[in-house]
């Protein structure tokens, strides 16, 4: 799995460079989230900017991060979804359980 | 679906000449220079085959294959060295290290080209009859997650179609729960996940779903809101399903008074088409996907249904599509297709062939019920 990491103060920028979120990368994404999370990062943010596709396997691996991450107070925030993967969220709601920005910015704001 | 070969190797002409003889010969080749371009590659494609030279500057062939077998996702992916003709001590270090066979590189290309198409139809073979076996042992077990028939009812017909990904089961169940001659429960689900997995922890969620029901049956209490809420938060505490998520549509007909109540968990919306207007109306639950928090309120919600009208509820195979090797989950497709169906009076047989036509690409488990008012 292709993940950028980059910190932006204390928040932990992971950006998934695969177009294809799928089976075959799901556990993995999960081990490094996980393992970023065990570091003590408590804000992130996923930027889905060069994904085109998600799927279901996942999905489930983005909602056992968020479960994993909001007892120990941290916040996740999801940015750059595609129109079809945000309509995805939205058709499943998905939409009320994770925060869905549009940009960077509109995230790092929200953090402050 | 062409098969993908990773080929390893410093020396660019060599690898430019086995592209060229794989290719043509209808496999898919990613090629690289050296471990760490392979180790990149590695990272957003699973190859069906890797084959790599022992030499090379920085780290070698030996180093790689040690450096696959520590890593459960590389480790089972079939390994073919490339060797000079002279250097037997390689050939045996290379077979210790769990390495299928070797090629040495001045071997014919008509004798390579037989090698791997041997090698790989081997491998497809022997992942064939433990497919089998699997799937025997299961049958045996009665371990179904869609049943083999759907119950006769006097005012509802139910049709329902599952079909697998890649000939292995999936997340998607389905069942129906008669409880008595009265009510019939539908259930729809989809563990989130592919293949044996999922199909793995359908079973615990089936189990739980069909134990909430009865018990909740048994007080007489069929409210699915009550039951869905209940359901959410046994699964929420067990542990076993910390880390699994399952979307769940509950349907409940009344076959003596021809009504349907409805209730979901993150799932797709139950799809209606109306005979009069001759519109495709979409109802969406509002629960979140079960398992996730311990209090998910969720709510029901009565469909009315007239005499010949059609409820369609999906799992999301059914809006994954694949075209021009581009992938997407796209509901609106899936309605568009739908509604040109009703609208030519398709029968449900016709709906059924053209939506699960193996000429369109699959991407996931795909599973439909149709239910009627007859």
């Amino acid at each position: 799995m292709n993940v950028k990491k980059q910190n932006i103060d204390d928040l932990v920028l992971l950006t998934i460079v695969d177009k294809d979120a799928n089976l075959t990368k799901s556990e993995n994404f999960k081990e490094i989230v996980f393992k970023e999370i065990e570091s003590g990062t408590r804000k992130l943010i996923i930027s889905f900017e060069h994904v085109e596709y998600l799927d279901s396997s996942f999905l489930g691996a983005l909602v056992a991060i968020l479960k994993n991450l909001v007892p120990k107070n941290g916040r996740l925030i999801l940015i750059e979804l595609d129109n079809d993967i945000r309509n995805l969220f939205e058709l499943t709601r998905l939409d009320k359980i994770f925060e869905l920005k549009n940009s960077l910015e509109t995230a790092i704001e929200d953090f402050k | 679906m062409n098969r993908i070969i990773l080929l390893v190797d410093d020396d660019i002409f060599q690898l430019r000449l086995f592209e060229k003889l794989l290719t043509s010969n209808g496999y898919n080749c990613k090629i690289a220079l050296s471990v760490d371009e392979a180790e990149s590659i590695l990272q957003s494609e699973t190859p069906d085959l890797i084959v790599s030279d022992y030499e090379m500057p920085g780290k070698d062939g030996f180093e790689f294959r040690r450096r696959l077998l520590k890593e459960d996702s590389f480790k089972n992916i079939p390994f073919l060295f490339l060797t000079s003709v002279n250097d037997k001590d390689n050939v045996q270090q290379g077979l210790d290290l769990k390495a299928i066979d070797y090629i040495a590189k001045n071997t014919p290309p008509s004798h390579i080209l037989s090698k791997i198409d041997n090698l790989l139809q081997a491998v497809r073979e022997h992942y064939e009859r433990s497919l089998s076996e699997i799937k025997g042992i299961a049958e045996r077990l009665n371990l179904r997650n869609i049943p083999k028939k759907a119950p006769k009812l006097k005012h509802f017909k139910i049709d329902y179609f599952n079909q697998s990904f890649q000939n292995q089961p999936g997340g998607d169940f389905i069942d129906f729960i008669q409880t008595n001659e009265r009510y019939t429960f539908i259930i729809l689900g989809d563990v989130m996940g592919k293949k044996w997995g999922a199909w793995f922890f359908s079973f615990s969620f089936l189990s739980y779903i069909r134990s909430a029901i009865r018990l909740c049956v048994y007080d007489e209490n069929y409210s699915l809101s009550e039951i869905l809420n209940k359901l959410n938060r046994v699964i929420h505490d067990d542990e076993l399903l910390s880390d699994i998520f399952s979307t769940l549509s509950i349907v409940l007909l009344d076959d003596e008074l021809g009504t349907v109540m409805y209730a979901g968990a993150g799932d797709l919306p139950i799809l209606k088409f109306e005979e009069e207007t001759m519109e495709l109306h979409q109802f969406k639950s509002d629960g979140i996907l079960l398992g996730f928090s311990e209090f998910g309120d969720y709510n029901e919600m009565e469909i009315k249904l007239d005499v010949d009208e059609e409820l369609y509820m999906i799992s999301d195979g059914m809006i994954d599509f694949e075209l021009n090797g581009k992938k997407k989950s796209d509901i609106n497709l899936f309605k568009e297709k739908l509604f040109n169906f009703k609208q030519n009076k398709e029968s449900i047989q016709t709906i059924k062939d053209r939506l699960f036509d193996k000429h369109v690409s699959q991407v996931d488990d795909c599973s439909i019920i149709i239910i009627k008012k007859v």
